[in-house]
């Protein structure tokens, strides 16, 4: 019986562990071991050393880059959590029309990345994109209606780097959904007898929903940071090619794919996506010690 | 402390009404115990009085305010919840003390009165626990104490005693019975459960299908129920009841309409031997501790009488079956009215 059952299980498994095998293992052990080369296609892979690392330790593209995704994934990873917080602390109701406006907080999510990088590289279009149509609303001389000019999305280098991180806190719907599920798991009671009690909104969110919703949100912090490192790999080739020049918006991920399928640099693209998991594994270790003080705190 | 008044009170529930045009009137310190069977609107009194649900129709005034418009948080109640709704993030001492702190009394002060409320109701070394680390009687006495802490005008309790086991309900039972000795405030107490209505009741309303069938004193419910609802839904096994021109005939009763008799189980005399009285054949015997439960077919009626568990006959017996004229309690068979007599 006991024999049949483990048949059974290894089956089921098996393509799981395939895939994992074939998408995950291989890839990391052939970056590793590219990591040490030097390898362009064409000659076979030379043996180098740390000499990839040296080099990237004294590389300003690369220390470029690795700020501008650190930046990044501090400034996107909260916003994304704060926006599908308050999506969620809106949208939890069951009143008309909420069906929908769930749906439409999700959709932007499911849009495929490429179409939506389009779609936003018309949006932010400084002639007749919309975004600074409405920014111009009320204003004279192509200004905003504070005399000031609106920001150049595709040209200034923080106006793309706020693009960017803008077009991240849209694309929030499994954080929404999860979130959403979460504060409709919340006994209804506990509200009811806040209200018996005249507790007002600000007390219910701050003393009820968000320490009971706060396991869940943290979990969601730690997963979004491991994603904001990757997620703007399409939105900065697309919308903004890396720049404005010279490397306004060049994250990790872009850093990594132009020195590989661009420059051709397998052995040194290895050893920057090796410190790029690095990185991860050290913000995630960050982010993990700091709220666990924090819950300390509110566990009082 | 203060009396509850409600008048012509009606919910519904799109085309279902819950409640209708109800009129209680709850004395200053009195616990009415809410009876009824599922379904019979008795939760939706306790969230219309607390304010949770609007009315549909009517006012609800406690002492001299009309409360009926404010919001649950003006009316100055408070709620046991059948499921307690403790905070579970929140310690004892934080989840009693959180309806004064919400309402800006200071932490200490708060506190101070928390613990007093906790001490009150015997979970005073409970404060630094969380609900995941309490019994379900510990957890029923900290949701007291946050509802007695504020000293509301009104204590509203749902079915709180209904997740204990059988042991502990009676426990707490006479803790709540001590409770309100002691406190004296205003007590709505819904339950199912008839026993701890007639211990816990000082009156108790009956209520079915949104309507109040009876409100009386536990002695006037037994004795004097007001309809054959009533009379079978207090009371265990329910009251006989019987067509007047059945078996056990009655004489002097009013001609004129269709009546029932009904007779409670412990007020059917039966005995094995033949008197003069009506024969019939045990049909079930359960003993259920000292008592058992005897079933008799009789001409086509089945009774159910309550005797002694040693004095119990065997079953398929032939046994006569007797009633004292005093015992008998009579109603309107087309209305089910209780109609004077004796």
């Amino acid at each position: 019986m006991e024999v049949r059952e483990g048949r059974q299980l290894t089956l089921m498994l098996a393509p799981y562990v395939l895939g994992l095998v074939a998408l995950i293992l291989v890839p990391a052990v052939v970056t590793v071991a590219l990591s040490v080369t030097e390898y362009d296609l064409i000659q076979p892979a030379r043996w180098v050393g740390l000499a990839n690392f040296r080099a990237l330790a004294g590389d300003e593209i690369f220390r470029i880059a690795l700020l501008n995704s650190v930046v990044f994934a501090l400034v996107a990873a909260p916003l994304r959590l704060l926006a599908a917080l308050a999506l969620t602390l809106l949208l939890h109701r069951r009143v008309r029309g909420v069906g929908s406006a769930r749906a439409a907080a999700v959709l932007p999510t499911v849009v495929p990345d490429v179409a939506y990088g389009l779609l936003w590289l018309w949006l932010f279009n400084p002639l007749y994109g919309p975004v600074n149509l409405l920014l111009r609303l009320g204003g004279e001389g192509g200004l905003t209606v504070f005399g000031r000019t609106p920001p150049q999305w595709l040209t200034s280098p923080y106006d793309a780097r706020a693009a960017i991180v803008l077009m991240s806190l849209f694309t929030i719907g499994e954080g929404f959904v999860l979130l959403l599920v979460t504060r409709l798991g919340l006994p209804g009671e506990l509200y009811e007898l806040a209200a018996m009690e005249d507790a007002t909104g600000w007390d219910v969110f701050r003393r009820i929903t968000l320490p009971l919703m706060a396991p869940v949100a943290v979990l969601l912090l730690l997963r979004d940071t491991i994603l904001s490192l990757q997620l703007n790999f399409v939105p900065a080739l697309i919308v903004t090619d890396g720049g404005p020049p010279p490397y306004a918006t060049t994250y990790l991920p872009l850093f990594v794919y132009r020195t590989g399928f661009e420059y051709l640099r397998y052995g040194y693209a290895a050893a920057a996506t090796l410190l790029m998991l690095a990185l991860t594994a050290g913000l995630l270790l960050a982010q993990w010690v700091v709220l666990r003080r924090w819950r300390r705190g509110l566990g009082g | 402390m203060s009396a509850l008044r409600l008048r012509g009170v009606g919910k519904d529930f799109g085309t279902v009404a819950a409640l209708r045009g109800l009129d209680l009137d709850i004395v200053d310190g009195e616990l009415l115990a809410v009876l009824g069977p599922s379904g019979s609107g008795k939760s939706t009194l306790l969230r219309v009085i607390a304010g949770l649900d609007p009315v549909s129709g009517g006012s609800v005034h406690i002492g001299d305010r009309e409360v009926t418009r404010l919001p649950p948080g003006r009316r100055n109640v408070s709620m046991v919840f059948q499921t307690y709704a403790l905070f579970p993030h929140l310690t004892v001492l934080e989840n009693v003390s959180f309806g004064l702190e919400v309402r800006d009394v200071p932490r200490g002060a708060a506190r101070e009165k928390a613990t007093a409320a906790a001490g009150l109701v015997g979970c005073g070394h409970l404060l630094g626990r969380r609900p995941a680390q309490l019994s379900g009687g510990e957890r029923q006495r900290v949701a007291l104490a946050r509802a007695i802490v504020r000293e509301p005008d009104v204590f509203l309790l749902d079915e709180p005693l209904s997740n204990l086991d059988a042991e502990l309900r009676v426990q707490m039972r006479a803790e709540l019975a001590g409770l309100h000795r002691s406190v004296r405030t205003t007590m709505v107490y819904v339950t199912h459960d008839q026993t701890e209505a007639l211990v816990l009741g000082d009156r108790i309303a009956v209520l079915r299908a949104g309507s109040l069938e009876q409100v009386g004193t536990p002695d006037e419910l037994w004795s004097a129920p007001a309809n054959r609802f009533v009379a079978r839904f207090v009371g265990t096994p329910a009251m006989n009841l019987l067509p007047a021109d059945g078996p056990l005939r009655l004489d002097g009763l009013p001609a004129g309409r269709p009546l029932e008799i009904g007779v409670r189980p412990d007020a059917l005399r039966i005995s094995v031997e033949p008197t003069g009285a009506v024969p019939g054949q045990v049909t079930l015997v359960e003993r259920v501790g000292a008592d058992a439960h005897v079933h008799i077919r009789l001409d086509r009626h089945d009774l159910i009488a309550r005797v002694p568990a040693d004095d119990r006959p065997q079953v398929g017996e032939r046994v006569t079956v007797d009633v004292r004229r005093q015992d008998v309690h009579l109603f309107d068979a087309a209305t089910g009215r209780r109609l004077p007599w004796r």
